[in-house]
């Protein structure tokens, strides 16, 4: 079955390439800005569920030891790892957007300001952590699940899960909530939404510690196959980067269907024996240049002229 | 006293301080410009002095002057300093250069390209490649780079147009991550580590990391940033540039006049990756190897800050922030990855607190002054005689308009001083041994115009007369005009009396 095998892996991929790419693409389309710094809120968050899976496994060992301590550890790993990365996204939205976001060139210098946060926090963690590599503990077990007859790793098989279930609380969230109805205003039309009283600054604050949650989810699954370390964020935030301009920035449903698309493609390009691993990067980037030379404003992007 | 008058400095105009050349006023003016060039390089602005009436010239745009104070500065210096600031100071003119280009294709072009390094590094790599492996001499290395450059820019080029901002920016990230991986597959280009190594060089080989070496390898770098400039000075500046400018300026509008400004990206890009091909090839030369480092992500981010830190657009910005930047990087080394914290916490400072880089703030500084100034003029309430902007225009006297802003600010001061016990000094002494309050405020009555100036008269016989105040109507053979009926037995009381009137009449303006 190794074709089914490569599929959930692929899925495994897209679940948490669009929940990077998600949260680049939804604050693009409300707020204005390119979060550089969702990397640093992906390390940030990992360390985050280090910290606190280091503090916590002995305290959770002790009361029991159970599969129902399992599932708690894992839980409060998932729960401090968003933690984490909403409170970094507030740090962004303070540092980047609260002082700069009613000033001209704002989409420069919030991308500017991002950046470097992005920097600076990857050499403060290198700072305080150093370069070695942390391993989070195997939280969702390491066992495979049989699943229709295929084995399923079952921290891929959770991963899958746990997207599908949290992506779908938060479109639901933003279509049925007064707050998702702000949102999907501003995305459609910040100074039409501005002129009906919707704050611009209580939008973007929701968003960014909703996109910040959404990326420490994304470095608290993916740590479960990878190990953590200061530079981790970077090949989360380009591959997101990558996904929600191949999707269309700003669309949602494109973020998604380029997730599984790259996820596909990555798990494919691993597979093929004379490809391997080193092409991966490459062969993205090549579908990429040719999707962007098809569609100029990627899979669900509207031409500017076309949304006015 | 014959001869040349003497001229004595005047104070005129807003800036009386600033420097200007007094030329003869029979010297003929010539201009010089460069050769096949339409341009003058110095903007030299000719003017007559409107007290002394002498001939003036001053240079209206001085960064020339700081161009060359700058870099005539740093090739002054660098040969008495150490090894290791000579090594950074050459490191400074290759990143200049790299930045200058880049400024080119990012601020004139438009054209949000990350692949600069990707570039540099290609052509690099071929020059590099063309000198070791097919025996190609040193000289030759610089058009191979150029080629290639020049190449690799029409490839790059060919989306360009077609795609925008952050979509091309990510094209040019994968288009250099694509080249990176395949340089380090090609096992017949660089079998150790993916890098060339002796590559022949202006630098002899025997004296390469040694002290004139590492002053040749200064020396041809300084000139590598000076044709960088000029490169940039050449196409920004000159007929490109300027069809360029118009289309930032409005691109519907260039369009609709016949610029077209695709075609003016396209080759400024195609010239400016000829130009950073040229570059890779130094680059390959003065480190006498090149290595996948080129092409690293974290170098292309640190260039950017150098490009933000400075200003996008501009040459100046971009050598500024490359030497904060490189100064910090390479100069500070024992602090460790505490530099990096240190260049993004300026990249932070700069970019939340001016709008376009370090060199944008005095542009900045003048817009925020002046709205400070029109907020201030419009919140003022009450005119009070001063001259408004929109009617100083009318008056061609700008003299008045001063002199009513003056006396403005005078009335301000003076009623400021009006107190009771004021008005009680006069009452007792109205002619005199005043108080330095009381003089000011009567000098200033006296000062006023001879229409509605107030006068005394003295009515009945000189043994039992009384007095009454009288209004001048200002213009002969118009007589005085009553003021009131109140008639005062003394000559004191009546002096008071006008004194009232005229403070009466100084608060009520």
């Amino acid at each position: 079955m190794m074709d089914a095998t490569l599929l959930v892996y692929a899925l495994y991929l897209a679940a948490i390439y669009s929940l990077m790419a998600i949260g680049i693409s939804l604050l693009w389309s409300s707020v204005g800005m390119v979060n550089m710094a969702h990397g640093a809120t992906f390390a940030i968050a990992g360390y985050a569920a280090y910290v606190a899976s280091d503090w916590m496994v002995p305290l959770v060992k002790a009361w029991s030891t159970g599969s129902e301590a399992t599932v708690v550890l894992a839980v409060l790993v998932v729960l401090v790892g968003m933690a984490a990365g909403a409170l970094f996204g507030i740090v962004i939205y303070l540092v980047a957007f609260l002082p700069i976001h009613d000033k001209p060139n704002f989409a420069v210098r919030s991308l500017i300001v991002t950046l470097a946060l992005n920097l600076a926090t990857v050499q403060a963690l290198l700072w305080s952590f150093g370069p070695q590599q942390k391993a989070l503990p195997r939280v969702f077990g390491s066992g495979r699940i049989d699943l229709f007859g295929v084995p399923v790793r079952a921290d891929q098989g959770i991963t899958i899960v746990t997207t599908v279930a949290l992506l779908s609380l938060v479109l639901l969230w933003l279509r049925y909530s007064r707050r998702g109805l702000e949102i999907r205003a501003v995305m459609q039309n910040s100074e039409g939404a501005a002129l009906c009283g919707i704050s611009t600054r209580w939008t973007a604050l929701p968003v960014m510690t909703l996109t910040g949650a959404l990326a420490g989810l994304a470095a608290v699954l993916l740590s479960q196959s990878i190990f953590v370390n200061p530079t981790a964020g970077t090949t989360p935030l380009i591959k997101g980067l990558t996904i929600a301009l191949l999707g269309g920035l700003g669309s949602v449903a494109g973020a998604v269907l380029g997730a599984i698309l790259i996820g596909f493609l990555e798990a494919a390009t691993g597979a093929i024996p004379f490809l391997g691993q080193r092409y991966v990067l490459v062969l993205q980037f090549a579908f990429i240049v040719l999707v962007l030379l098809i569609r100029p404003r990627g899979i669900g992007g509207l031409l500017d002229e076309t949304r006015e | 006293m014959a001869g040349t008058p003497v001229i004595s400095r005047v104070n005129v105009g807003r800036r009386p301080d600033q420097f200007t050349l007094k030329p003869e006023g029979g010297h003929t003016w010539r201009r010089w410009r460069p050769p096949l060039m339409r341009r003058h390089w110095l903007a030299w602005r000719g003017s007559y002095n409107p007290k002394s009436l002498r001939r003036e010239r001053r240079l209206a745009d001085k960064r020339p002057l700081w161009w060359t104070l700058g870099l005539g500065g740093l090739l002054v210096a660098t040969p008495f300093m150490s090894d290791q600031f000579v090594n950074i100071a050459a490191i400074f003119c290759i990143f200049s250069a790299i930045n200058v280009i880049w400024t080119l294709i990012v601020g004139a072009a438009g054209i949000f390209s990350l692949a600069t390094m990707a570039v540099v590094g290609l052509s690099g790599y071929a020059a590099a490649a063309a000198n070791v492996y097919f025996g190609v001499p040193w000289p030759l290395m610089i058009p191979i780079g150029a080629v290639v450059g020049l190449l690799f820019g029409l490839l790059l080029a060919l989306p360009s147009t077609r795609l925008d901002g952050l979509y091309y920016a990510l094209l040019t990230l994968g288009i250099a991550e694509i080249c990176r991986v395949a340089i380090s597959q090609i096992k017949a280009l660089a079998p150790s580590n993916s890098s060339i190594n002796n590559v022949d060089s202006f630098i002899p080989a025997g004296w390469y990391l040694q002290r004139p070496g590492l002053l040749i390898g200064f020396v041809a770098a300084f000139v590598l940033l000076l044709a960088a400039l000029l490169v940039f000075r050449l196409i920004n500046s000159e007929r490109l540039g300027l069809l360029l400018q118009s289309a930032r300026e409005d691109e519907a509008f260039s369009e609709a006049i016949g610029i077209d400004y695709r075609r003016a990206r396209w080759w400024v890009f195609v010239l400016a990756s000829s130009a950073l091909g040229t570059i890779g090839a130094f680059y390959a030369m003065f480190y006498r190897s090149i290595s996948l480092a080129v092409f690293s992500l974290d170098q292309v981010l640190l260039l950017f800050a150098m490009i933000v830190i400075g200003g996008l657009g501009r040459s100046e910005g971009a050598v500024l922030g490359t030497a904060i930047v490189v100064l910090i990087d390479k100069g500070l080394i024992g602090l460790g990855p505490l530099r990096i914290i240190l260049v993004t916490f300026i990249m932070i400072v700069v970019a939340l607190t001016t709008r376009d880089g370090l060199t944008g703030v005095k542009a900045q500084f003048r817009a925020f002054r002046n709205r400070k100034k029109s907020e201030r003029r419009a919140a003022q309430t009450e005119k009070g005689g001063e001259v408004m902007p929109e009617e100083a225009t009318e008056i061609a006297d700008k003299q008045l308009v001063y002199r009513r802003l003056f006396d403005k600010r005078l009335r301000d001061g003076l009623k400021r001083t009006i107190t009771p016990e004021l008005i009680a000094e006069h009452r007792t002494k109205p002619l005199g041994q005043h108080s330095d309050a009381l003089d000011r405020l009567l000098n200033y009555f006296r000062r006023e115009e001879m229409p509605d100036k107030y006068a005394i008269l003295r009515v009945g016989p000189l043994k039992s007369c009384s007095y009454r105040v009288m209004a001048l109507s200002g213009s002969p053979g118009h007589p005085p005009r009553q003021v009131d009926d109140k008639l005062y037995p003394t000559l004191n009381e009546a002096y008071h009396a006008v004194f009232l009137l005229r403070v009466n009449d100084l608060l009520a303006s």
